[in-house]
């Protein structure tokens, strides 16, 4: 990759893109927020919800759906395995890369992200609908996925800080350091013990995002990530947050945006590792 | 308090698209803030538990409690429950706000619309105005 080019531009599109490609029955856009009122509020034209919680997520264990439940997911929403799935939302897109890693969780092929975010599309006063669209269902069939490349669990989580090979929590300075439990202005959401894994780096998933919900240059990522953190491409790294979300916009980051091919995603992250009995933690900055 | 028992009972018998909509109604509806609190809109104000910068002012007029908030339209989960609770609790005393079930999300049917995690903010929204409620009404025995 040149100095100046994200390693995988293709997976990033821009907002003209996508109005180009409104009406493209091999493109589908997908909207995944953490408020679910906004997409009825309105939304990019065509576009269907994805949620997190309510799609995505298994209702009863911790866990994400199963491959059946997600074929069943893809075809009412249209989606065939060799459609273009756009994904965008609010939170300058961090449910739109929980829903793409997810995406990838069951192998789906072409994955997009909307440059921008629903911010900047809406801050462009560029086209919404309230209409829900219906599409065709379609037959897919889930190819199986990359879970072993792209998620980790506890248990590697431990041996790989053992290992002491870089893992970064993206999570707020504060929940860092274990001065709080969750995000400034976010509740409490179940951590018995504040603090970090030990050897983690703090980088805050928002430094690779500008004000306008665009990702940052290359130039401004590696600068963050390789000079600042000390990160190769060749690095095996784990990220986390406190659920899992903050952290795969990071996965996305380093894996599409600066291409490192073996970057995972602890989707257990603190409230899980926060309330494992005798899990080792580090505290302060 | 009746008024808000009658949309507990509307929001609770609608089915999950329903419930969006009647929500996001709300949320289009909710006053604007008295241009003599729009000053007041600092941190003493805010409710703490709300990832979104929501306002709520309390104040008592004779034996009724006046409620008054802001909240973005970009949040509109919390800004329609808010909008609910301001209209429900229109003209309430100070012991029917006090009376309200502590767990009228899940009345309404929210939790299972929403998803647990989304729901913990707005339970705070309600918190905060029996606890903003219950001082206003102790300052004034004073």
């Amino acid at each position: 990759m040149t100095e100046t080019e994200y390693a995988h531009p293709e997976v990033l599109v821009s907002a003209d893109w996508v109005e180009a490609h409104l009406n493209d029955s091999k493109v589908r856009i997908v909207e995944s927020d953490e408020d679910i009122l906004l997409y009825d509020l309105g939304h990019v034209p065509g576009a269907v919800r994805i949620d997190w919680q309510g799609d995505l997520q298994d209702q009863l264990r911790r866990d994400y759906i199963d491959a059946e439940k997600f074929e069943a997911l893809c075809a009412r929403s249209g989606i065939a395995n060799d459609t273009t799935v756009v994904f965008y939302g609010d939170k300058m897109n961090w449910w739109a890369c929980y829903a793409f890693w997810a995406f990838k969780l069951f192998g789906h092929k072409d994955c997009r992200i909307l440059n921008g975010s629903r911010k900047l599309w809406m801050d462009q006063k560029r086209p919404t609908s309230t209409e829900i669209p219906s599409y065709p269902p379609t037959h897919y069939k889930a190819r199986g996925g990359d879970e072993n490349q792209i998620r980790i669990f506890r248990d590697a989580v431990e041996a790989h800080a053992k290992a002491g090979l870089p893992l970064l929590d993206v999570r707020s300075p504060k929940e860092f350091t274990g001065e709080t439990l969750h995000m400034e202005d976010y509740p409490q959401e179940g951590a018995l013990r504040g603090g970090h894994i030990p050897g983690a780096k703090n980088v805050p998933w928002g430094r690779a995002v500008n004000e306008d919900g665009t990702f940052k240059s290359p130039e401004e990522l590696r600068a963050i990530f390789e000079q600042e953190c000390g990160l190769k491409s060749s690095d095996s790294i784990v990220a986390y947050c406190r659920i899992g979300e903050r952290s795969s916009l990071t996965w996305f980051v380093l894996t599409y945006l600066l291409g490192y091919p073996n970057v995972k995603n602890y989707d257990g992250s603190w409230t899980e590792w926060g309330n494992l009995v005798r899990a080792p933690i580090a505290r302060g900055a | 308090m009746p008024k808000l028992n009658d949309i507990i009972a509307e929001i609770a018998d609608c089915d999950r698209q329903e419930r969006i909509d009647l929500l996001l109604d709300y949320a289009r509806n909710l006053p604007s803030l008295p241009e003599r609190l729009e000053a007041h809109k600092d941190a003493s104000h805010r409710v703490e538990e709300c990832q979104s910068p929501v306002f709520l002012f309390v104040e008592l007029k004779g034996d009724r409690v006046e409620l008054f908030a802001d909240a973005p339209i970009e949040a509109p989960t919390v800004r329609g429950f808010v909008s609910l609770l301001l209209e429900g609790l229109e003209g309430a005393t100070v012991e029917d706000v006090l009376s309200v079930p502590n767990d009228l999300v899940a009345r309404c049917g929210l939790t299972e619309t929403l998803g647990m995690l989304r729901v913990r903010g707005l339970g705070g929204v309600l918190r905060r105005i029996k606890s903003e409620v219950t001082r206003a009404a102790i300052d004034r025995a004073h």
